[in-house]
């Protein structure tokens, strides 16, 4: 039991602590975080040396393409794997050796909701309260209440099994609330979802955060990442390639990026005028990137340049930078799935 | 939905014509292949078998001595027919699960659509069982052979278990097949197995229907497959006889008769239906 | 439930979170709920469990009816045989059962949910071997009842009944154990396939069928030796002619005893091994 001023008291039954974080303590840290599969030649690093450490109240986010490593780094600060190397520690408690601890204090919803399709909503969340340890007389309240938070009331005496893949994400964010946790995980917690889902739970992520909740939230989208992160760290083969402010990593990568379009033969020519205003960047199919070192003014002399050497210019477009610029600038490809 | 030529036309028997031979053989081999694929089925059907002759075996031979019992120098003799029996039962349910896959995928409908005859398709998906249900029987007696096994009815014996095996996967397996079509769904097949497995046991396949009793005993008389057994079993510890060769094919053909029909039956009307 | 703590200074401090701790007993009580529920919300696998150990005994009994007339035999009806053996049948797929349904939360995602929660470790072994146990109970009252129906009597009256009770608690304790292992380890529908094999096989290599004095051959070395023949020696105890002593006691209570800790150790160790997936 870590944290000053922590106390233990008995109401009933139950044994009570409480836990108070001073604000000395981070709600996640982790230092050099390795999760190893595997041994000799055919060792996979899925998660090679990773540090983190977020603060008190802030929504971070975790960006990163499949397999980059950000689930198995959420899953070993939950304490659903074991790292095979490294320190973990979550709500001031070690992942490893006050596992159960920890789980007192986080909430998580993973990428696929982990719901049980025979259950019905409701009787989820009572087990969920039962797992939990809340006093009995809470059960029924409790449930009621999340159940209206995430708008499920209605169909709360329903079988999960029913239930449209929304649903199960709402019912798997309410199951992950359920002792008020003050930390919370979400990996992955949009994918698949319809814009308007998507944009009720990022109110509702706000709603959790102004509460006082740390939120640590993976994402393939890089518009989530910017919408509410105050910070991000961007993870690529099991390391972290940037971490910071979206506004300040932005501003590293400085120059806008000019997307030209031209001919397929004209191509390499093209690349090489490019490359004299600045440095050329990774672009989607049959397009080319240069960062304007100059800044949006050379734009008409890119034009004249090109057209000087007899290259049609078919499509242009001018980009500030954006957390797409900074993910290609640190990993050399594009995100997929980023909006465009 | 009827054409013009009516589906019960297109049924009656199977066209000789060489495409249509031809497709028959090309799904008789990959249900064929099929099998093959999947040991961790097929297993059970010749694993559980041989399994039970074993323990019966060492459990039942001082009860040969019983009265109502046939003569026979070990239970085992006795046992061959049951374990045939049984096995093809077991095995017989692969090619229908496999064929209520093909109609969940959506494989079948394609191979509706196919210049094939529709019992042709029956009978593809049927081959591969077939095969295996003589197969197995031939198994079933050179694997007991070492252990003691004699066939009284010597070659002919053995020839006529083999086809007797081969039409009882043949019945059985259309009759799993009219399931899987009916209800489109492989759980629903796997859930009809344990049905099979009642009928086994209310029959003669373990024990003589001499020494039972009482209702169960009346249940036994009347069940084809008693009488389906004791036809394998007299090839076995009796001889080979005209009664003996009846009783192992001819049972197997008359339910294989009725069971095509009800597949056939059962595929016209899902097409109908459509 | 939460408040902002303001010390005397007047600074902000982090929202306090009351957390209670998670007590065994009530998280295996709450899994053990939801086992049930989940087992009764399934006909199509929860009826053929109730079926099958009642067909079994019925059909052994009147397909082997004959095998009371052997001289010796310790007992004239062969449904108080073939009872006993439906009933060790039955609960043992009642814990085997466990191990399915872990399966498919393993597979659908669920158990992250619960290894997510502070609920002690032990609870997510314990809270389902209490279900099976309750099935089991379940199971052997109804396979008593029917087998009563169709001709059986215990020999011994009420004191009779309870061995039979035990083996089968018993029996599913093992199961649950073993099944859990399995699924923990496999994670996936093999673990099933090697559960019921080889659950099968320990049941039938012994006095199942006959008694000992009329196997012959490499049967009867195996039952000898198979600390299971013990336990189902102890589930028949209440339905043979002979009477019952603490000597043909002592023994199925020993394998059971020994058996479910080895095979809840299994478990648990299992349940550790998750961990490193």
């Amino acid at each position: 039991m870590t944290g000053v001023g922590a106390s233990v008291h008995r109401i009933g039954s139950i044994v009570w602590h409480d836990v108070l974080m001073p604000d000395t303590t981070l709600p996640i840290v982790a230092e050099g975080l390795q999760r190893h599969f595997g041994s000799g030649d055919d060792i996979v690093k899925a998660v090679d040396g990773v540090d983190l450490r977020i603060e008190q109240g802030e929504i971070f986010g975790f960006l990163g393409p499949n397999g980059a490593g950000k689930s198995t780094t959420v899953r070993m600060l939950t304490t659903l794997l074991r790292p095979t190397g490294g320190v973990g520690r979550v709500a001031g408690f070690d992942v490893v050796s006050q596992a159960n601890e920890v789980r007192r204090n986080i909430g998580v919803a993973l990428q696929d909701a982990a719901i049980d399709p025979l259950m019905t909503g409701a009787e989820l969340l009572k087990l969920q309260a039962v797992l939990y340890g809340l006093p009995k007389s809470q059960h029924a309240a409790k449930a009621g209440e999340l159940l209206e938070r995430v708008g499920l009331t209605a169909a709360g005496d329903r079988r999960v099994g029913t239930y449209s893949g929304g649903m199960r994400r709402r019912l798997d964010l309410a199951l992950s609330l359920i002792h008020e946790p003050s930390v919370l995980f979400l990996d992955e917690p949009t994918t698949g979802l319809d814009p308007m889902s998507r944009i009720s739970l990022w109110e509702e992520i706000r709603r959790l955060n102004n509460d006082g909740t740390t939120v640590m939230l993976t994402t393939q989208y890089l518009e989530e990442a910017d919408q509410l992160a105050e910070r991000i760290a961007i993870i690529d083969g099991g390391k972290i390639v940037r971490k910071g402010r979206p506004a300040e990593l932005k501003a590293e990568v400085g120059s806008p990026t000019l997307f030209v379009s031209v001919d397929a033969s004209a191509s390499e020519h093209a690349s090489a005028l490019l490359a004299s205003f600045g440095d050329l960047r990774p672009s989607a199919e049959g397009t080319l990137g240069v960062g304007l070192t100059e800044g949006p003014s050379a734009v008409s002399n890119v034009v004249r340049t090109l057209d000087e050497a007899g290259i049609t210019v078919r499509n242009l477009e001018l980009r500030e930078p954006s957390l797409d610029d900074v993910f290609a600038e640190a990993t050399g490809y594009r995100l997929e799935g980023a909006d465009a | 939905m009827t054409t013009v030529e009516s589906p019960a036309a297109a049924t009656r028997g199977i066209r000789l014509d060489p495409s249509s031979l031809a497709q028959t053989w090309a799904m008789s081999k990959r249900s064929t292949l099929a099998l093959w694929r999947q040991p961790s089925l097929v297993v059970p059907s010749l694993i559980f078998p041989l399994f039970f002759a074993a323990l019966g075996t060492s459990s039942f031979s001082r009860a040969t001595a019983l009265p109502g019992f046939p003569a026979v120098d070990s239970y085992l003799d006795f046992a061959l027919a049951g374990a045939v029996v049984q096995g093809i039962l077991f095995g017989s349910t692969v090619g229908a699960t496999a064929l209520a896959t093909d109609i969940e995928n959506g494989f079948f409908d394609r191979l509706l659509s196919s210049p094939s005859t529709r019992s042709g398709i029956i009978v593809g998906r049927m081959a591969g069982g077939m095969v295996f249900g003589g197969a197995q029987t031939l198994f079933f007696i050179l694997v007991l052979l070492p252990f003691g096994l004699s066939v009284k009815g010597g070659i002919a014996g053995v020839v006529a278990m083999i086809i007797g095996g081969t039409v009882l996967a043949l019945a059985v397996g259309a009759l799993m097949s009219a399931m899987a079509i009916k209800t489109g769904s492989s759980e629903a097949v796997q859930g009809a197995f344990p049905l099979l497995f009642i009928a086994l046991f209310f029959s003669s396949a373990f024990f003589p229907r001499e020494t039972m009793s009482g209702v169960y005993g009346t249940l036994a008389d009347v069940n084809p497959i008693s009488h389906l057994v004791e036809g394998f079993r007299d090839l076995t510890i009796e001889g080979f006889s005209g009664s003996a060769v009846i009783r192992a094919i001819l049972i197997p053909a008359g339910l294989a008769v009725l069971t095509v029909a009800l597949a056939l039956r059962t595929l016209n009307n899902r097409l109908g239906a459509r | 439930m939460t408040a902002i703590d303001q010390n005397t200074t007047g600074e902000n401090r982090a929202p306090v979170r009351s957390v209670a701790v998670t007590k065994t007993w009530p998280a295996s009580v709450g899994l053990m709920r939801r086992s049930l529920v989940n087992i009764t919300r399934l006909p199509s696998a929860f009826i053929p469990s109730i079926m099958m150990p009642i067909f079994q005994s019925i059909a052994f009994s009147g397909t082997f009816f004959a095998i009371t007339k052997i001289p010796g035999f310790p007992t004239d009806r062969s449904i108080n045989w073939f009872l006993p053996l439906g009933v060790i049948m039955g609960c043992g797929f009642a814990g085997i059962g466990i191990g399915f349904a872990t399966i498919k939360d393993l597979e659908g995602g669920f158990y992250d949910r619960l290894r997510l929660t502070p609920a002690p470790r032990w609870s997510l072994v314990s809270g389902p071997l209490l279900a099976a146990m309750f099935r089991a109970v379940l199971v052997t009252l109804i396979v008593l009842v029917v087998g009563v129906l169709f001709g059986a009597r215990p020999e011994h009256g009420a004191l009779g009944i309870i061995p039979l009770f035990v083996a089968g608690v018993g029996i599913s304790a093992i199961g649950t154990g073993w099944g859990l292992g399995l699924a923990y380890r496999f994670g996936d529908m093999r673990a099933a396939a090697i559960m019921q094999l080889t659950f099968f096989l320990i049941i039938f290599l012994t006095e199942a069928q006959t008694p000992l004095f009329i196997m012959e051959g490499w049967l009867e070395s195996v039952t000898r030796v198979n600390p299971f023949n013990d336990v189902i020696r102890l589930s028949r105890l209440g339905f043979l002619e002979q009477p019952m002593t603490w000597n043909d006691t002592w023994g199925g209570l020993a394998a059971i005893a020994g058996f479910s800790v080895l095979t809840l150790l299994f478990a648990r160790s299992g349940l550790k091994r998750l961990s490193n997936n």
